[in-house]
């Protein structure tokens, strides 16, 4: 990525980090006990509740990854978004609903909590806790990583060590002074710079290369791209973004950096609204890698720009050419934004995993939980910039395992455990395990695929399959009263 | 859709899927993933009869027709007809219905959440 070395970029990065860090100071006063660290109180308006979980859903890849994998393999890149136009009323039907309403009954904080509560095993708790525990360490190193580039290219930092502790240094700041009230308002913060730049930056993608008509034209008729790059499935093969669309829809529900947010909630009756401003906010957010996507291989075509030597220069390098500097500014600040907000929400579940669950899946409890939580958040988030600094190349790796690691191993626990009464305690345990480790095997190519196939694919089918039948196998449960109730609610 | 119905589909989604994957069948995994959501849906909402019956005709329908036109096929205004299908219909349309049937459909009053609170925890 070339340095973004225009002054008023950098004083507008440097204004956003001390916004980060002014709302963490904020927040330490209105963070007084577990409930607070860890669900914001449970005092969160639906609107707020919606970016918050749609910041924390969208990383930086969304702002430079996709534009970049667009410029590389044509629109079928798309097909990793296209399911958002269902995937907010999934998760309302299925999941955010059931999660609030055991959160009313018990004191549920996390989705470990929640296994524990609904499937009353230690064991499904524990491995729901550990799935999360590995998944956050490669998902928060993917994180970090991506922050310190974009803070080495934003401030002009050379080093990159210095750059990542920078980064992580503010999200430190603000994640272990004021927990998950802390990590939600930063969200909203950074979820309205991310729509704002998400607009403003696809209205000048398209004016820059002459209008969607003129963009489209340019991109068909050059030898570079060809038509090939606006047809559905393009030179990928099929499975590729058949795999993106049934993997990123349905992988969904097993997120817990969005779950979460649903705990928050003041009013269940609220949720109604969720779906709406979740979804609407999602598919305005993706404005600016359709814009990019599109814009930047015009622009290469029409002979504006260079042919790109790294497809993922393709958001810098329209920011620092085409977007005037405030805009530019404004985007770079919503890329880290987009990042940081991702990030938070992990250092918190991270902390809540081992604070919380794991103790709790032994049969332990520890005694001060806020101020263990606060230095459990600080130990995850070094343990995962280390991680991320030592190895590099695994971590493109981890970033990619842990969305499918999250997906297999809880959303058949979750999404049909939470409204099929049969589903058992040893179903549970046996999907979530066999999400985790059959994801990790897939992803390091121990199984031969077909071209194109998406490892994370096989283990989410794979555990949603092995739920249905060691449920259709074993005895079913009695399942606690209140909890019925929930489920029936 | 009966819940016996919503988990038969479920099955038959996630095999589609996984088979689909494993065995390199496009039209497997296309089928798998249109009707997994549907499924699930059913499952939490088995009343939903007709928006979900829509959903499912969108999902497959256009997941189909990508399948079949070769090369996107024709071009309608600036984009093949399957990109346009993909953009302007695959994302607005499932977003509309299901966010809209969620609003319209959601059925929690205070009362609800009384009783819930009032029940026995074992």
């Amino acid at each position: 990525m070339p340095i973004l070395d225009k002054p008023l970029i950098v004083v507008v990065a440097v204004l956003y980090l001390a916004v980060c860090v002014g709302l963490g100071i904020w927040s330490l006063r209105r963070t007084r006990n577990a409930q607070d660290f860890w669900i914001a109180g449970q005092a969160l308006g639906v609107v707020v509740t919606g970016i918050a979980t749609m910041a924390a859903a969208f990383s930086g890849f969304v702002f430079v990854g996709g534009p970049g994998l667009t410029y590389r393999i044509g629109l079928s890149s798309l097909f990793i978004n296209v399911s958002i136009g269902f995937t907010a009323g999934l998760l309302g039907w299925t999941v955010a609903k059931r999660l609030r309403l055991l959160a009313e009954v018990r004191d549920v904080y996390t989705i470990p909590d929640a296994v524990l509560c609904r499937y009353r095993s230690r064991l499904a708790s524990g491995a729901a806790a550990v799935a999360v525990l590995i998944g956050t360490v490669g998902y928060l190193g993917t994180q970090l990583l991506a922050l310190g580039v974009v803070m080495k290219a934003a401030l002009g930092i050379e080093s990159a060590l210095l750059a990542v502790a920078l980064g992580t240094a503010v999200i430190l700041f603000y994640s272990t002074a004021g927990g998950m009230v802390a990590g939600i308002w930063t969200d909203v913060f950074q979820g309205g710079l991310m729509l704002l730049a998400a607009v403003g930056i696809f209205f000048y993608a398209m004016d820059a290369g002459g209008g969607f008509g003129e963009i489209t034209r340019s991109i068909s008729e050059s030898e570079r791209f060809g038509r090939q790059f606006l047809e559905p499935f393009g030179e990928t093969p099929v499975l590729m973004p058949l795999g993106f669309f049934f993997v990123f829809g349905i992988g969904v529900l097993g997120q817990p950096h969005m779950l979460h947010k649903f705990f928050m909630l003041r009013d269940p009756r609220r949720l109604k609204w969720l779906p709406l401003i979740l979804g609407g906010s999602q598919v305005v957010c993706l404005l600016i890698w359709l814009g990019l996507g599109l814009a930047v291989p015009a622009l290469v075509a029409q002979g504006k720009l260079p042919p790109l030597e790294k497809p993922d220069d393709a958001a810098p390098l329209f920011l620092l050419n085409f977007a005037p500097d405030l805009l530019a500014g404004l985007a770079v600040a919503a890329i880290l934004a987009a990042i940081m907000s991702t990030a938070d929400s992990f250092t918190n579940l991270g902390a809540a995993a081992l604070v919380r669950d794991l103790p709790k899946a032994l049969g332990r409890q520890v005694g001060n939980e806020l101020l263990w939580g606060r230095i459990a958040t600080v130990g995850v988030t070094l343990a995962a910039a280390v991680t991320a600094y030592l190895y590099n190349d695994l971590i493109a790796l981890l970033g990619t395992f842990s969305f499918g690691t999250f997906g297999a191993a809880l959303a058949p626990a979750l999404a049909v455990g939470l409204n099929w009464k049969r589903v058992t305690a040893a179903a549970a345990t046996a999907s979530i395990i066999t999400g985790t480790v059959l994801n990790l095997v897939m992803e390091l190519k121990l199984i031969p695929l077909p071209p194109g196939a998406l490892p994370t694919a096989v283990s989410l089918a794979a555990s949603f399959v092995v739920l249905l039948l060691v449920s259709w196998l074993t005895k079913g449960e009695e399942i606690d009263e209140d909890v019925r109730a929930v489920m029936e609610a | 859709m009966a819940q016996r119905s919503a988990l038969v589909l479920l099955a038959l989604a996630a095999l589609a899927a996984l088979l689909g994957s494993v065995m390199g069948s496009p039209w497997l995994l296309a089928m798998g993933g249109a009707v997994f959501p549907v499924a699930l849906i059913a499952l939490g909402a088995p009343r939903l009869r007709w928006t979900l019956l829509l959903l499912g005709i969108v999902l497959v329908g256009v997941l189909s027709t990508l399948l079949l036109l070769p090369d996107g096929g024709p071009d309608v205004g600036p984009l093949p007809l399957g990109t346009a299908l993909m953009l302007f219909v695959l994302v607005p349309v499932p977003f509309i219905l299901v966010s809209w049937a969620y609003a319209a459909f959601f059925d929690l009053r205070e009362e609800d959440l009384e009783r819930l609170r009032r029940a026995d925890p074992r």
